[in-house]
Formats: C-alpha cells, sequence, structure tokens
C-alpha cells in the first residue's frame, strides 16, 4: 500500500515536520515495492520474504529512531505515523524492552510457531553461540540481534 | 545375544523430550485396507511406538537430546506400511537423522531404524549373516511380503519386545561361536559419530553454492562415482546382499593380521603396547581388563617406554587374551597393541624387563621357599639368583609391597604376606600345573 492510500485513508492531515520524513519513507516505500517485485528464482523458500523483513526493520527503526532517540520530530507525527501503519508499532513495543532493543523481528521471538517452543537462533546472545558458526535465522536471514 | 542392551541403557542416560506434532497424516494414496477406520480382519496395522530402535552412533554423543516424533509420519522403506517416524540431531555439528524403517522390520533384522545395521555389533546384515551362517530369504513384495511381516509381528507381540524376529530368532545365543567372536573382533569398539556428518553440498559440487559459511552442509569433494561405495541403497543393505560397505568390510577383515602365538610354549607373557605418555593408563586398568582371561602372574609397566608386560600364570590365558584383544583392546579411548613377550629366559637375568622385584623383608635372602614337590618337573630354572629373574613357571607374586603402603617394610618390622593382602586377587602364589 502506497504511502498516498495511507494517508488518504486514516482521513487526517499529517503534522508539523511530515515533510521532513515523507521523502526517506517514501525511499523505504519504494524499496519495498522492489522487494516485492523480485524475481525469486535462484533464492531459496525461506529467502524469498528476507528483504521485506528488512525494509520493514529499517523503515520502523528510523522513525522511531527520530523519536526516541533524537527526538527530532514531535509526539504527534509520530503518533500519526503509528495511526497510519507506516510504522510496525508491535515491533517498536519490543524495542522500548530490555534485551530486544534490536529484535528483527516479531516472528523470531514467536515461540508457539517452533517445534520446542522456542525462539529463533538469531535470538541467542553471541557469547552463548560458537564463535565459529555463522549462523542466518530462516524467518528473516537476520544474523543475531541479542548482542 | 541379540538384545537391545545397549540401546536400553541408552534410554536411560538420554533425558528426551518427545514433542508430540500432530501432522496431519496425509494419504499417501494406500490401499483401501491401509485406512485407518476401515477394518479388515487381515488389514495392514499402522505401526506407533514410543521409542525408536537406534544404535549408539546414530544417537550421537550427545546425552541431552530433542527428539520429534511424528505418529505415522513417514512409511517404512521395506514394507511399506505407515509407521511413527522419530527425528533428531545426533550432536553438534550433525545433520538431522529420522528413522527410516518400522519397529517390526528393524526387529526382524536386528538393525538400526535409522542406519540399518545391526544393533549388536554395528556391522552391516550381510556381514552379520556371512559370519554367523544366517540364510534367509524373506519375501520382498506384495502381498508375500505383507504376509510375512504380518505374522512376524505376531509373534513379536508374544515377546518382551526386547529379542529379534526372523532367522535371528531360530539360532542360539552362542557368544562364543566363532562367528560370534569374528564379529565382535571386525566391529567398531567406539560409536562412529563421522556418519552422521551432514551431506556433501551438491551446489558446492556444481560450484554455484551461494550461501558459504552458512550453508549446513558440508563443501567437500564429492566421492568418486566410480567407488562402488557411492552405489548403496536401503533396501539392499536391509536384505544383506550386494551391499559395498560389507564387501570391503569382509575384504578388510580377510586381510587383518592375526597374531601366532610363539612355538615355545613356556611363553606366557604379553607385551602391550601403546600406553601413551605416563599415567594415561595405569596398571589398574591393564589389571582390570587382563584380570578377565585368567589369573595374572605379574604386570609390569613401564610408564617411560609406554607400554606394559602382562604374565599369565597358563599359557591358555595368555592366548586366550591375545587372541581376544589383538586388534581390540581399547582403554580409556586408545587403541593399545598387542604382542607376545620375548621369554624371559632369553632376555638374560638381568631382570631388564623393569621393575626388579624386590626381596621379602625379613626372610633370608635365599630362594622363595617352594616345596620340591610342588615344583613343576621339567622347568629348568634360569638363573641362581632368586629375585632378578623369577623362573618362568613358577609363581613368585609380585612380593614386593606397593610403594603407597609404605612404612611396613621400612623398618623390616613386619612381614609381608602376599596372600594376606586383600589387594591381591585371587593370587596366592599358587604353583602352575604342568600341561
Amino acid at each position: 500500500m502506497s504511502i498516498a492510500t495511507k494517508l488518504r485513508r486514516i482521513r487526517k492531515t499529517p503534522p508539523e515536520g511530515w515533510d521532513l520524513i515523507e521523502p526517506t519513507l517514501e525511499e523505504f516505500e519504494a524499496k519495498m515495492r522492489e522487494a516485492e517485485t523480485d524475481p525469486h528464482e535462484g533464492k531459496r523458500k525461506t529467502e524469498t520474504l528476507w528483504p521485506v523483513f528488512r525494509i520493514h526493520h529499517q523503515r520502523s527503526r528510523y522513525v522511531y529512531d527520530l523519536y526516541y532517540k533524537k527526538e527530532a520530530i514531535s509526539k504527534e507525527l509520530y503518533q500519526f505515523c503509528l495511526d497510519a501503519k507506516l510504522i510496525d508499532g508491535q515491533l517498536i513495543a519490543k524495542w522500548k524492552k530490555q534485551g530486544f532493543e534490536n529484535l528483527c523481528c516479531l516472528r523470531c521471538i514467536q515461540t508457539r510457531d517452533t517445534n520446542f517452543g522456542t525462539n529463533c537462533i538469531c535470538r541467542v546472545p553471541k557469547s552463548k553461540l560458537d564463535a565459529e558458526r555463522v549462523i542466518e535465522c530462516v524467518h528473516c536471514g537476520c544474523r543475531g540481534c541479542s548482542g | 545375544m541379540f538384545s537391545y542392551s545397549e540401546t536400553s541403557i541408552r534410554i536411560a542416560q538420554i533425558i528426551l523430550f518427545l514433542v508430540f506434532i500432530s501432522i496431519w497424516v496425509k494419504q499417501r494414496g494406500f490401499k483401501m485396507s491401509m485406512s485407518m477406520s476401515s477394518y479388515n480382519y487381515n488389514r495392514k496395522t499402522w505401526e506407533d511406538s514410543e521409542f525408536p530402535i537406534l544404535c549408539e552412533t546414530c544417537l550421537g554423543n550427545n546425552p541431552y537430546m530433542r527428539m520429534v516424533k511424528d505418529k505415522f509420519g513417514a512409511e517404512c522403506k521395506i514394507c511399506e506400511r505407515p509407521f511413527t517416524c522419530f527425528r533428531w540431531q545426533p550432536g553438534k555439528g550433525a545433520r538431522y537423522k529420522k528413522t527410516e524403517l518400522c519397529q517390526t522390520c528393524a526387529k526382524i533384522k536386528n538393525v538400526c531404524q535409522t542406519c540399518m545395521f545391526d544393533l549388536e555389533f554395528g556391522l552391516p546384515v550381510q556381514v552379520r549373516d556371512h559370519a554367523l551362517q544366517i540364510t534367509d530369504d524373506l519375501p520382498k513384495e506384495g502381498v508375500n511380503r505383507d504376509y510375512f511381516v504380518q505374522n512376524q509381528e505376531r509373534m513379536l507381540s508374544h515377546t518382551d519386545g526386547t529379542t529379534p524376529g526372523g532367522a535371528l530368532a531360530n539360532i542360539g545365543t552362542d557368544t562364543t561361536s566363532a562367528g560370534y567372536e569374528y564379529l565382535k573382533r571386525i566391529a567398531r569398539t567406539t560409536p562412529y559419530y563421522k556418519r552422521n556428518a551432514p551431506h556433501i553440498c551438491s551446489f558446492f559440487v556444481k560450484g554455484e553454492c551461494k550461501r558459504g559459511e552458512e550453508c549446513p552442509y558440508r563443501h567437500e569433494k564429492p566421492t568418486d562415482p566410480d567407488d562402488p561405495l557411492s552405489n548403496q541403497n536401503m533396501r539392499d543393505r536391509y536384505y544383506g546382499n550386494n551391499d559395498p560397505v560389507a564387501e570391503k568390510i569382509l575384504n578388510r577383515a580377510k586381510a587383518m593380521p592375526s597374531l601366532q602365538p610363539p612355538d615355545d610354549k613356556s611363553v606366557t607373557t604379553l607385551y602391550v603396547g601403546g600406553l601413551g605418555p605416563d599415567g594415561t593408563i595405569n596398571e589398574k586398568d591393564l589389571r582390570d581388563f587382563f584380570y578377565q582371561y585368567g589369573e595374572i602372574r605379574t604386570l609390569n609397566v613401564l610408564g617411560v617406554k609406554g607400554c606394559a608386560f602382562v604374565t599369565y600364570t597358563t599359557r591358555e590365558s595368555a592366548e586366550m587374551a591375545a587372541e581376544r584383544s589383538f586388534n581390540r583392546i581399547n582403554i580409556k579411548n586408545r587403541r593399545l597393541t598387542i604382542r607376545w613377550g620375548i621369554p624371559q629366559a632369553q632376555k638374560g637375568a638381568t631382570g631388564s624387563e623393569g621393575r626388579p622385584i624386590n626381596p621379602v623383608p625379613s626372610l633370608p635372602t635365599t630362594s622363595f621357599p617352594v616345596p620340591e614337590s610342588l615344583r613343576p618337573t621339567g622347568v629348568k630354572r634360569p638363573s641362581d639368583s632368586p629375585f632378578v629373574a623369577p623362573p618362568s613357571k613358577l609363581v613368585v607374586p609380585s612380593v614386593a609391597p606397593k610403594a603407597g603402603r609404605g612404612g611396613d617394610d621400612a623398618g623390616g618390622s613386619r612381614i609381608y604376606y602376599p596372600s594376606q593382602d586383600p589387594q591381591r586377587l585371587g593370587a596366592k602364589g599358587d604353583v602352575l600345573e604342568e600341561d
């Protein structure tokens, strides 16, 4: 869904500062569109969705950082992005928790989806893994998001 | 003989988390009689089981493992019935393995459900059947096979579930038979975990694997396609014909050297080499192993040289020890070499084989008192010096008390009686009977 459609759906005028973040969000949207139309030939079944997950993460991260870290945008604008579903509120909710500051995606902590009720391999801290082992999780291609 | 004892011990060791995954069992085009619900008095049963029948190698080296149980999750590769499939990772860096045979088929041949090697020896069925002279031509196709499996299953249901069926049930459990000994000799002494390694990456072979480091498959040169070992299949291994692995093992066994006992019948000493650095394998380890073949007269460990000499009281014990331990003995994960020792008489009276035998304290420095009547006839004593080299047939126990029990002999206040030493198992300094 393009940004214009999302704005039309929410039926609100964007608050102050929207024109500052709009070009970047448009850029993310274009990238997402590219990832969606990318051919799947030569990719593994699991690999096809990885770019979508990555762009989704980056987009939410961008707005999250602007509001919570740099404090560059207003609360109204942040709330507007959430309401318009331009960013993932549930993912950001996890980032506020200790230990989940860099969480890659929500699927990786969904324990009900696994055989033994465990988190994804990317949630295992590097110190607990073999040093030489390279991991890439099947859900989103994350190489470790837990320090 | 063909028990699942190893497996059952292993079961006790494992903390096993069986996760029940409800997977929709698809109707895979089975016949009508294969349907669970339809009752047909001659129908094939769907096998449900609680625990797989596996060999030590397939279970892997990790005592803590998780297994996934999938009820009726696979088709038996032999009888083509649905059975309860188990899937697990046998240790770190291994590929996931799963059971391929149903338990009935595994019990008929007494094989592992995954690797189809014999449970007792870890050898291919062909090798085992060759050694034990088992000939069973089971029906391999269609209704004949189904009927056979059905009958076997009925027979197995009368047992406690730990005995094999088929032709193996009919032969005795003679563990001392030549075939059994042969199998024990060529079997591996430790599990062979290399068998659990991941398969070779087929993309890497073509030169187009893009996964690089994180590829879970092995990036290695493939085996030669002309090698018969690269052309194996499950059914041949199960039925024990045209198995290239079996061919290889049998050929290797033929070329295996054997240890010829020396002509000199008075030799009862075995050389044990490859003990490794000093202290790795101590006298107790060796004594514990070699005691099973007969009474040990002396056991000298030369820690610096990494070898030991074991002298038995009887020739039979020595021969049995040599035969049973040659190429087989494995203590603390070290494969030891066994050879016949050189008779002490030929080595001279210097006692060069290591620890000198100390005189018994508080005894006159004459020969060890053995009554003339008990002295074996026809044995010439090699030396007049009794303490350096005891006569080969006269049982002179290693009378020197161990240094650990020190103090006793220092002042010569107490006499050390070998017969009263509880550490000396059974050795009373008896005189050998002439053979």
